[in-house]
């Protein structure tokens, strides 16, 4: 699965976490450009991404994402080293 | 709390929780209020109100995990079975899964009746150590 691919499958899990069916995540949107994202949707759409592709995210890595692209890398590259 | 931890805890729905939930939310829906009314329907008595099982879960996360600094984020909950008034609960809940970067933990849980019948199921999204 590429980043784009991943990308593709965040947008789903957004969509469906923040019952808003006209995201459409860029690599470049953060919490600030989406209404519904807050501090406690944050942790829902975590634990979905987590969960969706089987992967676990550290603290640090979760705080060093500046935005989804970031978190497409991340998410990318655990896969990759399965 | 770790992962596959399990917890059971029992309730009894207590006149004083029926009336204390009509009380609060006002909710007298001839279902919940109608003993006729309930037994046209099929039902052996009236039934309670389902969410008095969300305030079974509330206090059960809040007040009985061995980790006091709790939060819910999310829950859902399956009504399978109806409940009367009286009826002796337990609840059967385990930790699924833990969420170490958001400091969660997934909680599955049901409850049964007294004849060991599940009434109801769901899953809890607690914060743990805030």
């Amino acid at each position: 699965m590429n980043t784009n691919e991943i990308l593709s499958e965040c947008n789903k899990i957004f969509i469906d976490q923040l019952d808003n069916p006209a995201i459409a995540l860029k690599r470049e949107t953060t919490a600030a450009t989406v209404d519904e994202w807050d501090s406690l949707t944050h942790i829902q759409l975590v634990v979905a991404v987590e969960k969706h592709f089987k992967i676990r995210f550290t603290t640090a890595e979760i705080q060093g994402f500046i935005n989804v692209g970031a978190m497409c890398d991340t998410i990318e590259a655990k896969l990759n080293s399965k | 709390m770790q992962k596959g931890d399990r917890y059971t805890h029992r309730f009894k729905i207590t006149l004083e929780v029926y009336n204390g939930f009509i009380e609060v939310f006002k909710d007298k829906n001839l279902i919940h209020t109608d003993e006729h009314f309930a037994k046209e329907k099929g039902f052996k008595s009236i039934v309670m109100h389902g969410n008095i099982l969300n305030g079974f879960l509330s206090y059960f996360i809040g007040e009985c995990l061995p980790e006091k600094n709790v939060m819910i984020y999310s829950q859902s909950i399956d009504f399978k079975k109806p409940v009367f008034l009286n009826d002796s609960l337990t609840l059967y809940a385990h930790i699924e899964d833990i969420y170490e970067s958001v400091k969660s933990a997934e909680i599955k849980f049901y409850f049964n009746n007294s004849d060991g019948v599940k009434v109801t199921t769901g899953k809890v999204l607690v914060g743990i150590n805030l």
